[in-house]
């Protein structure tokens, strides 16, 4: 438990304390860059694949994240009930699941740095060089 | 794991003041490490092979007669339009995966039913092939036609949803995706059969064929479908009209070829949502043939979205029931062929308020006229017995996904 705490608690000391950017971010082994409308595709389950071909797996920031909030807003122009109606058509017609869902940007980049082919996105002050970023959207 | 990842910023709040005084570099770098340890154990520990979704409505319904329109009368209870559904999804292999979906409706006493059960496969990326049961894709919102989360209405709009009485098949499908830049087209050809007590009574359909088209910009959809089937009806709901003692020719197909053509377009740019589709069933016989549309169309204001539907359904071969389906007169029971009819249109206006992600709520108010032009889907018994030709449907329904 106390580790855990003093994981978080470097977290947040990384953490800004006004919101820069939103980047999204890939694993170190996969593409360099990728376009807006890939990334979206990914994120609206129209595509499964990274711009060299491996599968994709998307990570998301929870509901209500602000930094999800801003991703979403640029990116596939969609609010958190349109997000959660358009996965429920996904669901329950057989199409596809919704990405994993992370709770932070320490466990998006941990996320992100340990599953080949994983896209993310984080705010661009808590960029490390445990991914790269691929997209300032 | 990861209860423990959530209860983390908890303890956070505590542990904070004392860490931030010995965050060297040397402390960052091996927390990272722990960090790094730690996500492979979540990853390896999360069990992604099976998932379970479901979904759940509930509301009231009341209508201002016992015309029975989409199955509302002066007398509806909540039962009728509650619904609990749980689906299961899990992973065979990399490319095959089984679902499951059980739906429990309160109409039914709650007692589960299997809407889908089906296998699928993507031997390429493109391509699906599924076979077990399935919704029968006849219109745009078949596959969630019990989800009314994603739906912007209380129901489907009965003048194209409400002819058909199948919803379900036995079968296999095939679909293709063609990805373009900012576009796809999706090819679906679907095959099987089915057997269900419809509305009007039991109902066969053997040996469909159907292909149905989807091409979408995301904001543009329009869709295309065409089917056939051998289709038995036997209006089951009609006979229980008459003492068991007589007997009543309640047969309407017996074999006969049926065909359904579909066509469907949606705009929705994140503001504006509309949609409209228009339908034709033919089949031979006194079973109603009959052209409908909708048209429906809404606007978002924040978590509201306001809609305003008409819609219309005609039957094309009047001429095939002049004849009388019940004939006592001794009984004073004389029942037309021609009640089997469609000449309705019906005006709808409504909102879906989005409370919160996973959980909307819609009123509907539906004015439906024409009816005593024909009382095919209509409550027959009040129809017969009383003059009426219109009838205002109003409706509060919770639905949520989960």
């Amino acid at each position: 438990m106390k580790k855990l705490s003093l994981i978080f608690a470097a977290s947040l000391l990384v953490s800004p304390l006004a919101m820069a950017d939103v980047v999204v971010i890939g694993h170190s082994a996969g593409p360099d860059s990728i376009t807006e409308n890939q990334v979206r595709d990914l994120y609206l389950n129209r595509s499964n694949q990274l711009p060299d071909g491996q599968k994709a797996t998307p990570f998301e920031m929870a509901g209500g994240d602000p930094v999800r909030a801003q991703f979403h807003d640029k990116v596939t122009g969609r609010n958190d009930a349109q997000l959660k109606a358009f996965w429920s058509k996904q669901v329950f017609t057989g199409r596809g699941q919704p990405p994993a869902e992370v709770g932070s940007a320490a466990a998006m980049k941990a996320q992100v740095s340990s599953t080949p082919g994983s896209i993310g996105y984080i705010d661009e002050a808590d960029v490390d060089s445990s991914v790269k970023v691929i997209l300032t959207p | 794991m990861k209860k423990l990842l959530q209860l983390a910023p908890l303890a956070l709040a505590v542990a904070a003041g004392s860490a931030s005084a010995q965050s060297t570099e040397d402390t960052l770098a091996r927390m990272q490490q722990q960090l790094d340890a730690m996500q492979q154990q979540v990853n390896s520990a999360k069990n992604d092979s099976v998932r379970f979704n479901g979904f759940f409505s509930t509301g009231v319904a009341r209508a201002s007669n016992d015309a029975g329109y989409a199955g509302i009368t002066e007398t509806t209870s909540v039962n009728d339009l509650s619904l609990i559904a749980l689906q299961g999804t899990f992973d065979v292999t990399e490319k095959s995966q089984a679902v499951l979906q059980l739906v429990g409706r309160g109409a039914d006493d709650w007692e589960p039913q299997i809407e889908w059960a089906y296998l699928s496969h993507r031997p390429t990326n493109n391509l699906q092939l599924r076979a077990g049961k399935m919704r029968i894709p006849f219109f745009m919102y078949s596959d969630s036609l019990e989800v009314g989360y994603s739906q912007p209405w209380a129901r489907p709009p009965q003048s194209v949803y409400g002819p058909i009485a199948i919803t379900s098949y036995v079968g296999a499908d095939a679909t293709y995706n063609f990805n373009f830049d900012d576009s796809s087209l999706t090819v679906n050809a679907f095959t099987g059969f089915t057997d269900e007590d419809g509305t009007t009574g039991e109902v066969q359909l053997r040996n469909i064929g159907g292909v149905n088209l989807t091409w979408t910009d995301y904001v543009w959809t329009l869709r295309a479908v065409a089917a056939t089937a051998e289709a038995d009806i036997d209006a089951t709901r009609l006979k229980a009209l008459v003492p068991p003692t007589i007997t009543v020719n309640s047969v309407l197909a017996d074999g006969e070829r049926g065909n359904f053509y579909g066509i469907g377009a949606s705009y929705d740019d994140g503001s504006w949502q509309i949609i409209s589709e228009v339908t034709r069933v033919e089949l031979d016989g006194k079973f109603a043939d009959t052209d409908s549309a909708y048209l429906s169309i809404g606007h978002r204001f924040g978590s509201w979205t306001p809609y305003i539907a008409a819609g219309w359904t005609e039957s094309k071969d009047e001429d095939e029931r002049k004849g009388l389906f019940i004939n006592i007169p001794s009984q004073g029971v004389v029942v037309p062929e021609s009640i089997l009819n469609y000449q309705r249109t019906d005006y709808s206006v409504g909102t879906r308020w989005d409370i919160t992600p996973g959980v909307a709520i819609k009123a509907d108010i539906t004015h439906v006229r024409g009816l005593d032009k024909g009382y095919a889907n209509l409550n027959t018994q009040y129809m017969l017995s009383n003059d009426t030709s219109s009838t205002n449907v109003y409706t509060i329904k919770l639905d949520s996904a989960f």
